[in-house]
């Protein structure tokens, strides 16, 4: 589910303008996994002290835990789709071949529909609530759209 | 007739070169344990100053024990040439990942919730970041052996 592995690598070099970066630094393997989680859990934790805060639902309705949930949701599902499915590369099809674009396209639009959608809601005076629900699904979405593209697969180690 | 250059089947660089490694080995681990202590030192002031007198912050240190449990299951289960070692490794980074991130995150919800004092959560926190970096040091020092040979068991 966690995707197939691969490193951040640099897409162009500027003083080359070739497509040989051999010499252009690369970023530790370890790196963008590592801030991508970090982002992941931040959200979460942001929500967290929001729900801790204002706990009577008057101040923060708990119905928007679901924004946090589904969001969380489309993170695992849309790493558990490999860029090779979605291109249409892979050898064998899978349990989602064809509809992994489509199942794509659904989560990544869910995801963020969950982030703008407390932007649409009446604004009461204390704005932190609203606050915390809009960046814990702005930073799972990043999350998840770094995480997803934001690296190259390695199919093969 | 064997020069005095053998001793015990070794020649004498390579038993220097041993203790070199020994004594080094021990100083590290020293500091790093030197490094524990003070972390936890930083968690204890936290709890028990009499100014603060509160124990809620004593929960960080289900993440310090958990913290190298994904790392160290990876390790033992990777094997370098499977495709799905890569998944695995990524795992265990994304778990060792929220659990860090916690282990930040609790204190300051106990201070926003006004469980504890901002000062405390302040010496909670500095002892998170010298017990991280010695776990992470520890790993980076001692983590490179092959410990968990098939050998030792």
């Amino acid at each position: 589910m966690f995707g197939l592995g691969g490193t951040l690598k640099p897409t162009q070099c500027h003083p080359c303008h070739g497509r040989d970066t051999s010499h252009c630094p690369q970023c530790p393997t370890w790196l963008s996994p590592v801030c991508v989680c970090a982002q992941f859990f931040t959200g979460w934790w942001i929500m967290i002290d929001a729900a801790v805060v204002y706990p009577k639902p008057e101040q923060l309705n708990h119905a928007f835990h679901t924004c946090g949930v589904f969001s969380t949701l489309a993170f695992f599902m849309i790493n558990a789709v490999s860029n090779a499915q979605v291109r249409g590369d892979s050898y064998s099809d899978g349990c989602l071949g064809r509809t992994g674009k489509l199942t794509l396209q659904v989560l990544l639009r869910g995801s963020f529909t969950c982030w703008v959608f407390p932007l649409f809601l009446s604004a009461d005076t204390n704005v932190y609530p609203g606050l915390a629900v809009f960046f814990q699904n702005a930073l799972i979405f990043f999350s998840t759209l770094i995480y997803k593209f934001g690296r190259t697969e390695e199919l093969w180690g | 007739m064997r020069g005095p250059a053998l001793r015990r089947g070794l020649p004498m660089e390579a038993e220097g070169s041993k203790h070199y490694a020994r004594v080094c080995t021990g100083r590290t681990l020293i500091s790093l344990s030197f490094g524990g202590a003070v972390g936890l030192m930083f968690l204890m002031l936290g709890c028990a100053l009499p100014q603060y007198n509160q124990y809620w912050p004593l929960f960080v240190l289900f993440f310090y024990i958990l913290s190298p449990i994904p790392y160290c299951i990876a390790r033992r289960l990777v094997d370098d040439t499977d495709a799905t070692s890569n998944a695995c490794k990524e795992l265990a980074i994304f778990l060792t990942t929220g659990i860090v991130v916690s282990a930040f995150g609790l204190p300051i919800v106990f201070a926003r919730a006004e469980l504890i004092y901002w000062g405390a959560c302040a010496l909670v926190l500095t002892g998170n970041t010298v017990i991280f970096a010695t776990i992470l040091g520890f790993f980076l020092v001692f983590g490179s052996n092959d410990d968990f040979s098939w050998q030792q068991w």
